[in-house]
């Protein structure tokens, strides 16, 4: 039993990591429709500026976050603005063809620039744990799950009730409409794109705080993002919470319950059933 | 300038760099494909580093001697980008179309099982010191040697040190990534666990890559593991000890197959590397004598001017593959693959890297000491004759460091 409620914690947790990792790729996608294969890449990327910050100028990797997740912003506001842009309304194989691009030539970029070596971010307190009864609750993690959930809520409230927010949901559902009441698409879509880049960014300096950062790490991270975006769905955030989530603990139990091998069979046999089933995501609108 | 002139003028320049690297005739040319980019490049480095070394001084002694005239050494070098099947098409042009006339190894045993199917089929023989599963050399292959301690033994030397250590563990979990390493590495130890009368509490197989090793840590924690044993990948060795930190794991002793040498690995890990245990079959010693660099420890001063990280036992066996095929090719007299093939399974010389001598099957059998991190040092345990310097055992709990 005590073992259960470890699983379960840890699942959970991990869980908060998967969402916020796949928040940034989920927004691209239902507004822009750009599936982004370079998403991971950019969560590399912020985990390198997260190691930077921390190592070079002591900046806490928490308190960091923020000045992160602003400069992927810019990043990916310029990307948009500047390339994106111009193939958004083409067919989507154009745009996967571009990120996938996108994806090789920061990959190698980062190679040169920062070598082959893994960093870790590693405060002092980050490797510590709180023991709770029988369960260790590792505190890297549990802030990590804590931004997670803080994100997560404030890009619903952003959507939801801002006007920007609700801008940029008005151009996903009906372009033609938006345009008529002035809102500017090009730069909402790369304002769009900035805030999935942000949001990869601040993944990426969790992401380096609880585990490594390496050139190569983005891929792997990309196809992670992209199950959980399907298994929540792409209509909101909480969507993607829950799919991370879930998708957390379904991992943990696996790997107890049947083995360690067995736990991306059934991160990807899930997102198959919920394609079959729900093909709109767990807390997707059905059609 | 255009863009059409930029071309040109790259293409010139590369066409420059090609006739630049083209062999005169009387060179000897070995060829390589290794991981210089993609996820194992940080451990591919050290191969073209070594190979890229052992030729230059080779070169600057003189060359090498065939029948009496002296030729120079050529090292033909492809980055596979760590994908095995890139590896495989391009040790078939290195042999095809390159020409080239010995070839030197990949790093990692699913590269080197599946390249020496080329050497195997073209009749040209590889050294390679990158892969050490028993697997590469199960298949009565003639043109494969190897310079890795078969994976089947990694744990030898770690196994005989339990067994008398104070207080004595009792449980291990065994924990190993689904490659051809890891799988013999594995097979290799479980007989070995239960001839040493200890009780494996846990055996497990992971997925290659694997980021979270949350659950198998609360397992091996609620099993009371005193003995952990992990064969895997850099990347997963470092998130299993940050995750056990994390969690206030701390069984009486880890051990892993890699990492623990590495220069980088300790760096990335910091202090949280002390206590940590590995394996080794090299340290660079004075006691290992070489033809040309004159002992392992002037090997590894050489190799950290040059190139600004330490040497470690995947550089010096890199080394060791190099100075074999130029003993073998001055005991044949010639440069042909099959004369030069009969003479490497009969080569006997110290090296830098230890006496290198192959078995029937093409693989070296060199023992592995113990080593073990301690503090800011790497230490040498335990070795053949017992202990060198006192293990620092059980491991302290994490938050008694």
């Amino acid at each position: 039993m005590d073992l259960l409620s470890q699983i379960l914690v840890n699942g959970l947790l991990l869980g908060g990591l998967y969402a916020v990792m796949a928040l940034g790729l989920a927004l691209v996608w239902g507004v822009l429709n750009i599936v982004n294969l370079a998403h991971g890449a950019f969560i590399m990327l912020g985990g390198y500026l997260s190691w930077y910050l921390f190592t070079v100028a002591h900046v806490d990797p928490f308190l960091g976050l923020p000045i992160t997740a602003v400069v992927m912003f810019g990043l990916g506001y310029v990307l948009q603005r500047g390339l994106l842009n111009l193939v958004v309304r083409a067919p989507m194989f154009n745009t996967l063809l571009i990120t996938f691009g996108l994806e090789v030539v920061i990959t190698y970029l980062a190679q040169l620039a920062f070598s082959a070596d893994f960093r870790t971010i590693n405060p002092p307190y980050a490797g510590g744990s709180w023991q709770i009864g029988p369960v260790a609750l590792p505190i890297a993690r549990f802030v990590a799950f804590c931004v997670a959930i803080a994100l997560t809520l404030g890009m619903w409230v952003f959507l939801l009730r801002t006007r920007l927010g609700r801008a940029i949901r008005a151009t996903a559902q009906n372009l033609v409409a938006a345009r008529l009441y002035g809102v500017e698409p090009r730069h909402l879509y790369a304002v769009t794109f900035g805030l999935g880049i942000g949001l990869a960014g601040a993944a990426g300096g969790l992401y380096g705080t609880v585990s490594q950062v390496n050139p190569y790490i983005g891929a792997a991270l990309t196809a992670k993002s992209f199950a959980i975006s399907i298994i929540g769905g792409l209509d909101n955030p909480l969507g993607v919470l829950v799919g991370g989530l879930f998708l957390g603990i379904i991992e943990s139990l696996t790997t107890l319950y049947i083995g360690p091998t067995f736990a991306d069979v059934a991160s990807f046999g899930i997102l198959l059933l919920v394609l079959i089933v729900r093909p709109s995501g767990l807390l997707g609108k059905t059609a | 300038m255009t863009k059409t002139s930029l071309f040109l003028s790259g293409f010139a320049a590369l066409s420059t760099l090609a006739l630049a690297n083209a062999a005169a005739a009387q060179d000897i040319v070995l060829g390589a494909s290794v991981q210089l980019t993609g996820p194992v490049a940080n451990t591919g480095r050290y191969y073209r580093d070594a190979y890229q070394l052992a030729i230059d001084k080779i070169n600057a002694a003189g060359g090498v001697k065939v029948a009496g005239k002296p030729a120079k050494l050529v090292l033909k070098l492809y980055d596979n980008q760590s994908d095995v099947n890139l590896s495989v098409r391009q040790y078939t042009q290195l042999v095809s179309q390159d020409k080239v006339n010995l070839l030197l190894g990949p790093f990692a045993s699913n590269f080197a099982l599946a390249d020496s199917a080329v050497s195997e089929k073209y009749q040209v023989p590889m050294v390679q010191g990158g892969g050490a599963s028993d697997q590469i050399f199960a298949r009565s292959f003639k043109y494969i040697f190897g310079t890795l301690a078969p994976a089947s033994d990694y744990y030898a030397s770690t196994i005989a040190m339990l067994a008398v250590l104070k207080p004595a563990p009792r449980t291990v979990a065994l924990l190993y990534a689904d490659d051809a390493f890891d799988v013999s590495v594995a097979d290799g130890t479980r007989p070995l666990l239960k001839k040493a009368g200890l009780d494996t509490v846990m055996d497990e197989r992971y997925s290659t890559n694997a980021t979270d090793f949350n659950s198998l840590l609360s397992q091996i924690k609620s099993k009371n593991a005193d003995v952990v044993l992990v064969a895997g990948h850099e990347t997963e060795i470092l998130n299993f000890v940050r995750q056990a930190k994390s969690l206030a794991a701390s069984p009486k002793m880890y051990s892993f197959t890699v990492g623990v040498p590495s220069e980088d690995f300790r760096k990335a890990l910091g202090k949280d590397a002390d206590y940590a245990y590995g394996m080794t079959a090299w340290l660079p010693s004075t006691a290992l004598k070489d033809r040309w660099f004159g002992d392992a420890q002037a090997f590894a001063t050489e190799y950290k001017a040059k190139f600004g990280y330490e040497p470690d036992y995947h550089a010096a066996s890199g080394a060791a593959d190099v100075e074999t095929l130029v003993m073998a090719i001055e005991a044949a007299g010639s440069t042909d693959p099959k004369k030069v093939r009969d003479e490497i399974a009969k080569v006997h010389f110290p090296s830098l890297y230890g006496p290198i001598a192959f078995t029937a099957h093409g693989q070296i059998d060199l023992p592995q000491v113990v080593i073990q991190v301690q503090g800011p040092d790497l230490v040498e345990v335990y070795g053949a004759t017992g202990f060198v310097k006192q293990p620092k055992y059980p491991m302290p709990a994490w938050t008694a460091r």
